[in-house]
């Protein structure tokens, strides 16, 4: 079996280079049976037509944030990035394995033509910022960039004004002053690209953002697949999700070792009471995208049972 | 026998000589730019594949006419038609004479700081060469320019956009190889202020060595009321400027609304000279749709094609044929720079960028090379695919608003000499890397 | 000083082997044009809104890129009817006036059947675009915090826009070889 996956990170990404030890895992756990082509970002189509490509058999499957085919149906932004969800990575993790997760995403998606494999992320984001930010408080007027999606509606309600702006322009824009602060990427990617030097007060962890990254292919192809193969593919993505994650957080502790020494840049960390404010207004927000579509109602009802089930919400 | 497929047996080897001959046997019969690439594409994707890869032209199409970066063009245009049908420019120029008519071919030389100010301005070419096209280049032949040269400062300073900072090509190189964005800019602003001096030098050495290629300097003393006069035509374009450039540095705008902002200048420019009329506005708006049109479906056929070269499998393709050529480093440099000159002659920047950076940028990390220095000089690279021919963006936008006695191989043939000005930039980049890594 | 010379500025019109279709597209041309300036001075209201009020809007941006999308893709067609694409005319040039003609209309046929082909390929884009899975009608939105559904709509554009192109290169194929006889 030979498939083409498009992935939503660039080449030169260290994503990128982490998904193709999953190809190579596959290879191995398969016998070479399964081989995978994987792309980077905008190689074949653009990262948010993926989805349809895989559905009309032009690629074969893809690696990408969830939250992109939320123009498709709010449940992928709902699910893509539940803001102010999860605090670890295994948590998701586990929502997506055994609190029903995986068979809902599938109840979305086949339709689309899609089937879902696994879910895997590149963990918490660092918030970018060029003023001090040390609670919800401190969010109030602050112009900030958000990308498409639920992160935008609950910055909006914790009283800062998002701006809507590509992600080309986000450096050359923090860079003049033009906006005070962004949604981007994990703490190592942002310091690797330079946005932590020209807005030195990058809140870390972060509280805002954990992607689910998800990694589907091809409905068809995947039920061709005989069942020791499929099962090849849920194993090798689920090892992976913890290799990434692991990866990604020793580079994310480099770069804060890094940045530190640098002695330029002020690494802020928000309380627990201030994490907990933001998520409520979070959750307030939730709610709002659950009522635009039954697909987006299941996805609450069913994350807000497994948050109350684990403990996880403090009501 | 099936059709639609039947490429695939050929291999991807004589796929993609097959895939160029038809390029460059299409591109010289007269059919419009932007079906050449798009046919290419189209006979691949039914060839190679069959009719259900064919959606994967318009989805990139889509999603080529719907990214932000392409804003700014549509407003540098608009720009240029609002200072072509007004008198700004013509009282523009007649001010720079007054200034630099005193040097051999000081209004060329001013006209190559005009484009560098422009490049800071913008991250993207398109709209400079226009405004140049329109604004500078009739000045420089009304005052007595020999054509060819004039032509090719206006191409090849235009053409600066990319290489000054801020730079589109830079910043989807630093998202693509993971690097410092404002260290690409650092990095790149020495060698494109290299770039701009070689072209200053080279008309310079024109003007006092090769006779009438530019026009006498004024001698006759200008009265000082005919002084003051002239020096008002440097006022409102001086403002508009300091409203652009200020707005991009003291954090008011983003590039791209910075370039709104030009636009906004240049049409309260006009109000300020009583000129603002409706049809002004309609002509100009009429000849911006027409210009971006043309500009945008030039770049289209070559994102589409990537996609289903990519497809084909392209990437893994051109990556062995660069790693099977050498062990030495060098080597493999220089044959990148081939395989970027080459397909300079062939495709759009955006197509350009799209190939070869998911393939070089990994090669360059694994050899040891810095990859910022390699992001400049993968800009300077873009800076020659820009004036090559067949496939010269730079000529095709300027052919786009010149009259029609001035032909496609007049422009070529002009931008040979500037070619090779840029060449010798990319060779002094790799032979110093210093110049970007100071 | 050189006494300066008129420079003469070409307007441009739809090209007359283009037809009254051409014409009409001329016309309609307007609206997509006034949208640049319209994008123009919404980004200058999105920075007085920003840097002066601490309010920026949620919809300006894409609004822009939605007006600029729709003037590259019309901006396409306008160049169709007056001709006005570049063409390296290397080989062209030399041509005798009748060979010419047959040039002409062959690459206008050629361009008729590939965009033709695009349109269609636009209309299965478009299939996923406009309905859900279900069959329900709905346009593909943005998926932004404003969520508008601009990208459904321009997809629909984009198809309308190819199979319009095709349309007008059919009618320049046949105006061409109708001139021949
Ligand atoms: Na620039
Ligand atoms: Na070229």
């Amino acid at each position: 079996y030979e498939f083409k996956f498009q992935s939503s990170d660039p080449a030169g990404n260290p994503n990128f280079e982490l998904q193709k030890t999953w190809v190579e895992d596959v290879a191995q756990k398969s016998d070479g049976r399964i081989a995978i082509d994987l792309l980077p970002v905008d190689s074949i189509v653009a990262y948010n037509e993926t989805q349809d490509a895989i559905a009309t058999g032009i690629i074969d499957g893809h690696v990408t944030d969830l939250s992109y085919f939320a123009g498709k149906d709010p449940a992928f932004g709902l699910m893509g990035n539940p803001v102010g969800a999860w605090s670890d990575p295994q948590q998701m993790l586990d929502f997506v394995a055994n609190g029903g997760g995986k068979e809902l995403l599938n109840e979305i998606e086949n339709p689309y033509g899609l089937q879902f494999i696994g879910a895997t992320t590149p963990g918490l984001e660092a918030f970018v910022s060029a003023k001090p930010l040390d609670g919800v408080d401190d969010l109030k007027g602050l112009k900030m960039r958000a990308p498409e999606g639920l992160v935008q509606e609950v910055f909006a309600a914790a009283g800062a004004a998002p701006v809507n702006l590509p992600g080309s322009e986000v450096f050359t824009s923090l860079d003049k002053n033009v906006i005070d602060a962004a949604d981007y990427s994990v703490f190592s990617t942002n310091q690797a690209q330079g946005l932590n030097d020209v807005a030195p007060h990058p809140v870390y962890p972060g509280f805002h953002s954990l992607p689910l990254v998800e990694i589907s292919m091809n409905k068809a192809k995947w039920d061709e697949l005989p069942e020791d193969l499929q099962q090849v593919m849920t194993q090798s993505v689920a090892d992976f999700a913890q290799r990434q994650i692991k990866a990604l957080a020793e580079a994310d502790e480099k770069a804060v070792a890094a940045a530190k020494e640098g002695g330029k840049i002020m690494i802020h960390d928000w309380s627990d009471e201030e994490r907990a404010k933001f998520r409520k207004i979070a959750m307030g927000e939730w709610e709002k995208v659950a009522s635009q579509s039954p697909a987006a109602q299941k996805v609450y009802d069913t994350l807000t049972a497994y948050l109350n089930e684990k403990g996880l919400v403090q009501q | 026998m099936e059709i639609f497929g039947s490429l695939q047996s050929m291999g991807i080897e004589a796929g993609t000589g097959l895939l160029f001959v038809m390029l460059l046997a299409l591109l010289v019969t007269g059919i419009p730019l932007a079906f050449v690439t798009l046919l290419v594409t189209l006979i691949f994707a039914l060839g190679w594949f069959g009719p259900n890869v064919v959606p994967l032209i318009t989805s990139r199409v889509y999603s080529f006419v719907s990214s932000f970066v392409f804003v700014s063009v549509p407003m540098f245009v608009l720009m240029a038609a609002i200072l072509d049908r007004s008198g700004i420019a013509r009282d523009l120029f007649d001010a720079m004479r007054l200034i630099g008519g005193r040097i051999r071919g000081g209004v060329a030389v001013q006209t190559i700081f005009v484009a560098v100010i422009l490049a800071a301005m913008s991250g993207i070419i398109g709209g400079e060469i226009v405004l140049l096209g329109l604004i500078a280049l009739p000045q420089m032949l009304r005052q007595g320019y020999d054509r060819r040269l004039a032509i090719g400062v206006v191409c090849a300073g235009g053409s600066l956009g990319t290489m000054v900072p801020p730079s589109i090509v830079l910043i989807i190189y630093g998202l693509t190889a993971n690097v410092s964005i404002g260290e690409l800019f650092t990095a790149a602003f020495i060698p494109g202020f290299m770039l701009a001096l070689f072209y200053v030098s080279y008309v310079l050495a024109r003007a006092y060595l090769t006779p009438g290629a530019v026009p006498d300097p004024v001698r006759e003393p200008v009265p000082l009321a005919e002084k003051l006069r002239l020096l008002k035509g440097l006022f409102l374009p001086i403002v508009v400027v300091i409203m652009v450039l200020g707005s991009i540095y003291g954090g008011i705008a983003s590039v791209t609304e910075a370039s709104a902002v030009g636009v906004a200048g240049v049409m309260l420019s006009t109000m300020l000279r009583g000129e603002f009329t409706w049809s002004l506005l309609r002509g100009a708006a009429m000849q911006t749709l027409q210009t971006v049109g043309m500009i945008v479906w030039i770049g289209i056929g070559a994102s589409a094609l990537v996609g289903v070269f990519n497809l084909m499998g392209g990437i893994k393709f051109v990556s062995e044929l660069i790693t099977g050529i050498s062990e030495n480093p060098t080597i493999i440099i220089l044959f990148m720079m081939a395989i970027l000159f080459v397909l300079g002659m062939f495709l759009d920047w955006v197509g350009i960028a799209l190939l070869t950076m998911p393939i070089f940028v990994p090669i360059i990390k694994t050899l040891g090379f810095d990859p910022v220095w390699f992001g400049v000089l993968f800009a300077m690279n873009m800076q020659v695919s820009f004036l090559s021919p067949p496939f010269g963006p730079a000529a095709f936008y300027l052919k786009s608003v010149v009259p029609p006695d001035i032909s496609l191989g007049e422009i070529f043939r002009s931008l040979m000499p500037f070619i090779l000005l840029q060449v010798l930039a990319v060779a002094m980049l790799i032979l110093f890397p210093g110049i970007a890594m100071y | 000083m050189t006494e300066p010379e008129e420079i003469v500025r070409e307007d441009h019109h739809a090209i007359p082997e283009a037809g009254a279709f051409g014409r009409w597209i001329d016309r309609v041309a307007i609206l997509p044009a006034l949208g640049l300036v319209a994008s123009m001075l919404i980004l200058i209201q999105e920075v007085i809104l920003r840097y002066v009020f601490n309010s920026p809007t949620i919809w300006a941006h894409e609004t822009t890129v939605f007006l600029c999308a729709t003037a590259f893709v019309f901006g396409g067609i306008l160049c169709a009817s007056r001709d006005r694409h570049i063409r390296v005319v290397l080989i062209y040039d030399i041509l005798p006036p009748r060979i010419r003609r047959l040039f002409d209309i062959v690459i206008s046929t050629v361009c008729a059947l590939s965009a033709g082909a695009f349109a269609w390929a636009a209309w299965q884009m478009v299939k996923r675009a406009a309905w859900r899975p279900d069959g329900s009608f709905r346009l593909e939105t943005s998926g932004s915090a404003w969520n508008p559904p601009y990208p459904g709509i321009l997809k629909i554009l984009l198809m309308i826009a190819l199979a319009v192109m095709a349309v007008q290169f059919v009618i320049l194929a046949v105006n061409y070889a109708r001139a021949r006889r």
